[in-house]
């Protein structure tokens, strides 16, 4: 046996002390990392926030960010980073309101696809919609964000509610509320419509009650 | 395997412990370390570049560190003392990307995280920082970084030409290109690597015999 062995052992306690005070330093580093890039992650997230509505709703000079609390009541929000629902409304230089960006979410092949629509109020419509996250197979899922054909399907998309949003077979589209998949992509696009549907059926009602408010712009 | 003393380094040894991770132990094309990031993030090449840079950021802070720290740490609490370093400027480094181009930290996602644990760090850590001096741990960090960052941007520029047919996003065949998909797929970061490795370990051999048959 090796007597010598516990001698040459520092004690616990030095141990924990060592531990202890790299621990408190790595702290004070994260922490002030954290400090540091807060606002310019901030100010990131807003961005791109702002640059998605912006595109999907063409000459919207102004947007104004909502909250929506569990009975459905809207609050103005400053940042885009508010957990739970939001809605953006977007109006033109006079004020105006063109329509209400959304967001949705759901499952798609390999992950969940997020992604954004637009909803003009006036012709209870969806009229423009951007994928936001994507984590879909190179050259056949992700033909989502770029086939304009499938594009196309959101140029006016009926969602007056009284039909489900649907994805239809590639070439089948017969009604204003049914989405051509894409040929190849069929999950994916399928997951679209899901995430749509499922997004209108929770918000459109509550943006429909708020409307006044939502118009006016407060 | 250079000696543990304070002194400054000389020009030679610093140059040394620079290209060693450069070149002659590139870690991944002559050690075959860190694969997981390597193969997984190296779909394009801004990707590649991004992962290489927050890697050399990570390597080159936690060996200056560790460094620094290397005669107060006791061997029985090391590598937890290297590990809670090394997982510090990872955090830090995950913040500041999220800060610079949120972009690219959705497309890099959990493998920033998962730089703690990519193993050339807490290899370069216990292999050369914990005995050496600051400054040359600090080149070690960047030769190895800049090894591994090429090494990623080698594979990632393939993989996007081929798969994509853009480098850093600018197309480079016109509208007519049809891409091979496969080199974006996992499997064709195995058959990449598979590639370079091949090139790498054919040029080896090739020097060998030739200083061979100089002999």
């Amino acid at each position: 046996m090796n007597q010598a062995a516990p001698q040459n052992m520092p004690s616990s306690a030095k141990l924990i002390q060592l531990m202890g005070t790299v621990s408190l330093v790595c702290g004070l580093l994260i922490v002030s990392t954290h400090q540091a890039t807060l606002a310019p992650i901030r100010a990131n997230q807003e961005t791109i926030m702002r640059q998605t509505v912006a595109e999907l709703l063409p000459g919207a000079n102004k947007q104004i960010t909502y909250g929506v609390d569990g009975s459905g009541n809207l609050t103005v929000l400053q940042g885009v980073d508010a957990p739970g629902p939001k809605l953006f409304a977007g109006y033109d230089a006079s004020g105006k309101l063109i329509g209400v960006v959304l967001e949705g979410a759901d499952r798609g092949y390999a992950d969940v696809i997020r992604a954004m629509y637009s909803y003009s109020l006036e012709k209870q419509a969806i009229i423009g919609f951007k994928v936001t996250e994507l984590k879909e197979t190179p050259g056949l899922g992700d033909k989502i964000v770029t086939d304009p054909k499938f594009l196309a399907n959101f140029k006016e998309l009926d969602a007056s509610l009284k039909n489900r949003i649907v994805t239809v077979k590639s070439g089948t589209k017969k009604n204003k509320w049914e989405i051509d998949a894409i040929s190849g992509a069929t999950i994916s696009s399928r997951a679209v419509g899901r995430l749509i549907d499922k997004s209108a059926k929770e918000m459109i009602p509550i943006i429909q009650r708020n409307r006044q408010r939502i118009e006016g712009g407060n | 395997m250079a000696h543990a003393h304070g002194n400054a380094p000389s020009p030679s040894e610093s140059m040394e412990a620079f290209l060693n991770g450069l070149w002659k132990q590139n870690p991944v094309f002559v050690q075959v370390l860190g694969m997981c990031p390597t193969l997984a993030v190296t779909n394009s090449a801004r990707n590649a570049a991004a992962m290489g840079l927050a890697t050399i950021f990570v390597l080159v802070c936690s060996n200056t560190l560790i460094s620094l720290v290397r005669k107060l740490v006791q061997k029985q609490v090391r590598i937890a003392t290297y590990i809670l370093i090394i997982a510090t400027f990872v955090t830090m480094v995950d913040y500041i990307i999220k800060a610079v181009s949120v972009d690219v930290y959705k497309a890099l996602g959990p493998f920033i995280a998962l730089i703690v644990v990519n193993c050339i760090i807490l290899g370069r850590a216990e292999a050369f920082a914990s005995k050496n001096s600051v400054g040359k741990s600090i080149l070690d960090g960047l030769g190895m970084g800049l090894g591994f960052a090429i090494a990623l941007f080698c594979l990632g520029g393939v993989r996007e030409i081929l798969g994509a047919g853009t480098l850093f996003g600018v197309s480079l065949f016109g509208p007519n290109f049809q891409p091979w998909v496969l080199f974006l797929l996992p499997s064709g970061g195995f058959f990449t690597l598979a590639g370079w490795l091949l090139i790498f370990t054919w040029w080896k051999e090739r020097k060998k015999r030739m200083a061979e048959a100089q002999q």
